[in-house]
């Protein structure tokens, strides 16, 4: 039970780091993205790289190799080059998409899934890529060895799901930031630059994925074309079951599909089926959507059929 | 002859198909309060918007304090000195009072930052009720203080022109008299106003000029002293049946229940 | 007129048309040299079979019916794994046809299945479930041992026919080309049938298509079904030709990718999602044909690149971008057409023999009363038991303020909102509980305060979407042609030729009605509430955006709804005089309630009424009261 929860919350941690970005582009621009999860595994596939000593293809000239860097540095360019994937989306096609309707904006982004993904295939192949861990060890709970990553994971997760808004009240932009998720007109008629802050939170929802897919790589120690993509579809799910705007509500979603998800490991293991992990959440999602657009029908019917027929008898 | 501090000319907008403003021309005077009145659909909103920047003009110009400000956004108008009292009032339901406020204050923070501690000071002394409750979330608030919040937050800015897009739309009569209050107090400021108002009567007791619109196009202009019962009637395109009642809300105009104090500070 | 007689010179061709193309595909592809068609392009012209037949029925989904669906690969998959059960000696043995019409079956039932949730969900929410579909497809499902064969995949023996079996890819081929040609004809019927027609309408506006009697919930299932069965047949032909297909065949990325093609394509065009397709396919053996084998893999970039590009520059997609450019030359070869009359010639029409007729009622006896009712939204009360009664024959006004309840109200009465309270009774028959498209076929219409048209299609498509129940076939009728959906056609296409004849709108019959002017979509919409011969027309603020001069006209052509044709009318308008200059009888709401009725010119008059139009200037003493 204890080690249930535990494997749970460690992989809903990561669910809920990618629920977050969700969460934070959906707020601030009406839109979700699909595309993320391959934004993440490229800053992955860039860190691998520089940690690994890069041999820079350049032609004509003898190709120059780049010193092996700390894993560090590599996360830190992984992340900053996430953001500017994300920014450079935002400028080269969503700015351009003009006031059409999210379903179009998510579409492109899954045109820029597949443009990582292929890209990624083309220059990296099928076969796994190793980055190793920053730090090894750490605390066994319930006989669950928990790395360092791990538990960063989980506290990032629960520090940006219920402190991201508290941060961003401290300055006038991140005001500008929650204003605009509610209500984005009203926000240019005080000044503030709506496509800044729509550029900003495009940047800061990619870099979110980056530190997701860094901070879960070191449990498997391998990555591969689409690897993030895969956790990515559970963060989306974990966000559409947090409420889609709610912050904390991706915290709860990520860590409820995560144990969810050891629980059904742990007791229908028996049923050998494969792919077990996404079935889960398929069944989880599609549980919580329907309840919740079915309860308060319920319930208003249960209110409406008393008056009815009091109204009939009177 | 000074150039007025807004000039509109011949502008054109719609949405899709649909084209609602034919040709709308009029000058607000520095330091005047100009209404725009119609029924719905004479495009008075639409006319705002063009004016805020949220709608693109077809053809025709908007010059602010001199400049070509036509094709600007709605974020450097606001830089330039213009502010907004949106339509229902739109303010942060989410923010506190006092977030709201430094959120209004966005463009002058960026100027000067310590111009916004005395702002801040002088929109809570005009509104003391924003004072006492400036931590508390603004969409709990009434919609009169809501009213005032967002009055508040347009004037904190320090502009020379605000835009003030039907403000009693859905104000109970106790909230349409506090909020009556409050554009009377920013009246004389002699900051410069564009009002629009669904509530005909008591758009006119505030304003001094009028501009009545009908099916897109501005019919009468001129100042509220010189309209009579039948002018509006005609202009506002409420048939000979109303005309009657239109002179009561005239009437209630030459007698203005709250007004007080002199207009001197307009230049004569 | 030529326009009548086109559907039937259509006709004529087309029957040989299809079926000399079928021969061809059937023939052609096994008599080619090996020279022209080796064994290695014939399977890779199956796979572009397969992928068009997958791309049509995506675009079936989100092209005709505007439900997005990321995971439709996964219902291909299906279809080939169902094939290669059904087929597989070691599993059921049975025919090769019995495989295919199996994969038809499972790939809609599965697709029915994902479908019911979709009903309750909308866009992005619907999104997020078929890409977990996606990939409960592709890492779970088909990788279960039964279905996909574990790792070795799924082995689908040739297909035989009679006893011959069918062994060369060029065989495949063959049967890949006849089953995309046997699609690309079902969904040319499906465009031109009720069923098509449906889906638009749902995808336009699903209140609208509401209005025209359009069940939306049943179309969105059958749109996921009809899409589902399409994509097991892609799946099938997948299965053949490539003899073994595991779960990675049918991968996350292919789902993706099907989206990609059908977007650039252009949404809703059938040739443009094939050739897009077929594009695609043919592309990694082109790129390597010219480039090398180094390029390998770089196709699924292009596509990919191509998409976002699309998507910011001709969201039409490629079809998109050529119609525009030809529509283009056209205006500057012809210059603009005349402007059709904003005083259109209302034709009289009878009630349509597909529809039930409308019971006998009596001049002044109540068409439309509704008692009591009231909406609440959160801590508003929009309507607040309002009650009205509209007499046979004669135009009812309903005038207020901005925010008075007056569209609440006729969404209470037309069943686009459940009211919390009251009773609407539509001749005699009390509809409260029934859906807006049951009381459309009671013999109510009505318009929309911005235009309540399919906006992306012509005129003429928007006549016969507006005849829906007028045309009563099934669905199996709407794809094959064959039965009742002829008779009912040509009925409702006179229908609507009649009506554009009529309205004037000659030269604008195959234009779409995005592209006129707000008067004259206005006019359209006027048609299409008429063209059912309904009991009631409800007109919500026709007069909108109107000219004045063009609002006198319209003054007319409601006298004319009322004397001409005998409607019965409910009429919403802010246009003071020309509500005044046509009601019998004025409703005023405000404030949710309605506070005055009664002979228009003498209503207007009331002080209440006076105060709700006008307002009041703020006095300390009402404020206290």
């Amino acid at each position: 039970m204890g080690q249930v929860l535990v494997l749970g919350l460690i992989s809903g941690g990561i669910y809920a780091l990618f629920a977050l970005g969700v969460v934070m582009v959906h707020r601030g621009t009406g839109v979700l993205t699909f595309a993320n999860g391959e934004v993440g595994t490229a800053g992955l596939f860039l860190a691998a790289l520089l940690v690994d000593g890069w041999t820079i293809p350049v032609p004509f000239i003898d190709n120059p190799t780049l010193p092996a860097l700390p894993w560090a540095l590599g996360a830190l360019a992984a992340v900053a080059f996430a953001a500017l994937l994300g920014c450079l989306f935002e400028v080269l096609v969503v700015r351009r998409m003009g006031v059409s309707d999210p379903v179009a904006v998510a579409v492109a982004t899954v045109g820029l899934a597949l443009f990582l993904l292929a890209s990624e295939l083309q220059i990296f192949g099928e076969s796994p890529k190793e980055l190793a861990a920053p730090v090894t060890g750490g605390p066994t709970i319930f006989g669950v060895i928990v790395t360092p990553t791990q538990i960063a994971g989980l506290l990032l997760a629960i520090a940006l799901g219920f402190g991201l808004q508290a941060v961003l009240r401290r300055t006038d932009f991140g005001l500008g930031i929650l204003a605009a998720a509610q209500d984005p007109a009203a926000v240019r008629l005080v000044g503030v630059p709506l496509s800044r802050i729509s550029l900003t939170i495009w940047g800061a929802g990619a870099a979110l994925a980056a530190i997701a897919a860094l901070l879960v790589e070191p449990t498997v120690g391998i990555l591969y074309p689409g690897y993030a993509s895969e956790l990515y579809v559970v963060g989306l799910a974990a966000a559409v079951i947090g409420g889609l705007n709610s912050l904390p509500g991706a915290v709860v979603g990520g860590c409820v599909l995560g144990i969810a998800q050891s629980a059904a490991t742990r007791y229908l293991s028996d049923l050998h089926l494969p792919g077990l992990h996404f079935v889960v959440v398929l069944v989880v999602l599609l549980v919580v959507m329907l309840g919740r657009q079915l309860l308060p029908e319920l319930i208003k019917r249960m209110d409406t059929a008393p008056s009815r027929a009091a109204e009939v008898s009177a | 002859m000074t150039t007025p501090l807004l000039e509109v000319r011949d502008i054109t907008a719609g949405f899709g198909a649909t084209t609602v403003l034919h040709g709308v021309s009029f000058d607000v005077p520095q330091g005047s309060i100009a209404g725009i009145f119609g029924l719905n659909g004479a495009g008075k909103s639409v006319t705002m918007k063009v004016l805020g920047g949220s709608v693109p003009a077809r053809s025709g110009s908007v010059h602010f304090r001199g400049q070509d400000i036509t094709k600007l956004s709605p974020e450097k108008r606001v830089a330039m000195g213009m502010g907004h009292v949106p339509q229902g009032r739109q303010v942060f339901p989410g923010l506190t009072v006092e977030e709201n406020l430094r959120l209004g204050a966005y463009t002058l923070r960026r100027k000067d930052k310590k111009r916004y501690g005395p702002a801040l000071n002088g929109v809570f002394d005009r509104f003391p009720i924003l004072a006492q409750r400036r931590g508390q979330l603004a969409g709990t608030m009434s919609g009169g203080q809501q009213a005032s919040l967002a009055v508040g937050r347009a004037l904190i800015n320090e502009p020379d022109l605000i835009l003030v897009d039907e403000p009693s739309a859905g104000l109970s009569p106790v909230a349409t008299l506090e909020l009556d209050e409050v554009l009377q107090a920013v009246a004389h400021t002699g900051v410069t106003m564009v009002l629009v108002e669904q509530n005909i009567a008591f758009g006119l007791s505030l304003v001094d000029t009028a501009h009545l619109m009908q099916t897109g196009t501005v019919v009468h202009s001129g100042p509220v002293g010189e309209l009579d019962d039948q002018t509006l009637a005609t202009h506002l395109g409420i048939g000979r049946v109303l005309q009657a009642a239109a002179g009561s809300a005239l009437a209630a105009r030459q007698a203005p229940p709250v007004k007080k104090g002199s207009r001197a500070r307009r230049p004569a | 007129m030529t326009a009548v007689s086109r559907p039937a010179r259509t006709r004529r061709l087309r029957v040989p048309g299809i079926l000399i193309a079928l021969v061809l595909a059937a023939v052609l592809p096994p008599t080619l040299g090996a020279a022209v068609l080796s064994d290695s392009n014939a399977l890779l012209a199956s796979a572009a079979c397969a992928f068009a037949i997958a791309a049509i029925s995506l675009n079936m989904l989100m092209g005709y019916a505007g439900q997005i669906s990321l995971g439709q690969f996964a219902f291909v998959g299906v279809g080939a794994f169902t094939t290669g059960i059904v087929t597989s000696p070691e599993q059921l043995r049975l025919p090769w046809l019995a495989g295919l019409a199996a994969s038809v079956v499972v790939g809609g039932l599965i697709a029915f299945l994902v479908g019911l949730p979709a009903l309750r969900l909308r866009g992005l929410y619907l999104a997020v479930v078929t890409v977990s579909v996606a990939y409960v497809g592709w890492l779970s499902l088909f990788r279960v041992e039964a279905i996909g064969g574990g790792s070795a995949g799924k082995v689908t023996p040739n297909p035989y026919i009679g006893d011959e079996p069918i062994t060369s890819d060029t065989g495949f081929l063959a049967i890949a080309a006849v089953l995309l040609i046997l699609v690309w004809q079902v969904d040319v019927n499906l465009t031109r049938s009720r069923l098509g027609r449906a889906f638009q309408a749902v995808k336009a506006d699903e209140q609208v298509a509401a209005s025209f009697g359009i069940d939306v919930t049943r179309y969105k299932l059958l749109a996921f079904t009809i899409s589902g069965a399409v994509a097991g047949i892609a799946g099938s032909i997948i299965g053949t030709a490539y003899g073994t297909v595991t779960a990675s065949t049918f991968d996350y990325a292919r789902s993706l990718l099907l989206v990609v093609i059908v977007v650039i394509g252009g949404l809703g065009s059938r040739w443009g999602v094939v050739s897009a397709a077929i594009f695609a396919t043919l592309l990694p053996n082109t790129l390597v044909w010219i480039f090398g084998p180094g390029i390998r893999g770089l196709d699924l970039v292009i596509n990919a690149a191509l998409l976002m590009y699309t998507l910011a520059q001709h969201p039409g997609g490629f079809a998109g971008a050529i119609e525009h450019f030809v529509e283009k030359r056209r205006q500057r070869k012809g210059g603009a057409a005349p402007l059709p009359p904003t005083r259109p010639n209302l034709p009289a029409l009878t009630r349509p023999v597909g529809m039930p007729a409308i019971p006998k009622t009596r001049a002044g006896t109540a068409v439309l009363t509704a008692t009591g009712v009231s909406v609440r939204f959160g801590g508003l009360q929009a309507v607040d038991s309002a009650s009205l009664r509209v007499d046979r024959g004669t135009i009812v006004g309903l005038m207020g303020p901005n925010g008075a309840g007056k569209t609440t109200m006729f969404n209470a009465i037309t069943g686009a909102l459940t009211p919390d309270t009251g009773r609407i009774e539509l001749l005699g028959v009390d509809v409260s509980a029934l859906p807006t498209h049951r009381r459309t076929a009671l013999g109510m219409s009505r318009t929309f305060q911005l235009i309540g048209l399919a906006k992306g299609q012509s005129v003429y498509e928007n006549l016969l979407i507006a005849q829906h129940l007028a045309a009563p076939y099934g669905v199996l009728s709407a794809l094959t042609t064959i039965g009742p959906s002829r008779f009912y056609e040509r009925d409702v296409r006179a229908r609507a030729d009649e009506v554009i004849d009529g309205l004037g709108f000659g030269r604008y019959r195959d234009t779409q009605v995005a592209r006129l002017s707000h008067g004259q979509q206005r006019i359209v919409e006027i048609g299409c509430a008429l063209v059912t011969s309904p009991e009631l027309v409800m007109l919500d603020e026709p007069s909108a955006g109107m000219s004045p001069a063009a609002a006198e006209d319209l003054a007319a052509t409601l006298r004319d709804m009322r004397d001409v044709l005998g409607r019965t009318i409910l009429l919403i308008e802010h246009n003071v005089p020309l509500v005044l200059d046509v009601s019998d009888e004025l409703y005023v709401m405000d404030a949710g309630r309605v506070i005055a009725n009664g002979e228009p010119v003498e209503v207007v008059t009331r002080p209440e009424v006076v105060t709700a139009y006008l307002g009041v200037a703020p006095s300390r003493e009402e404020a206290r009261v």
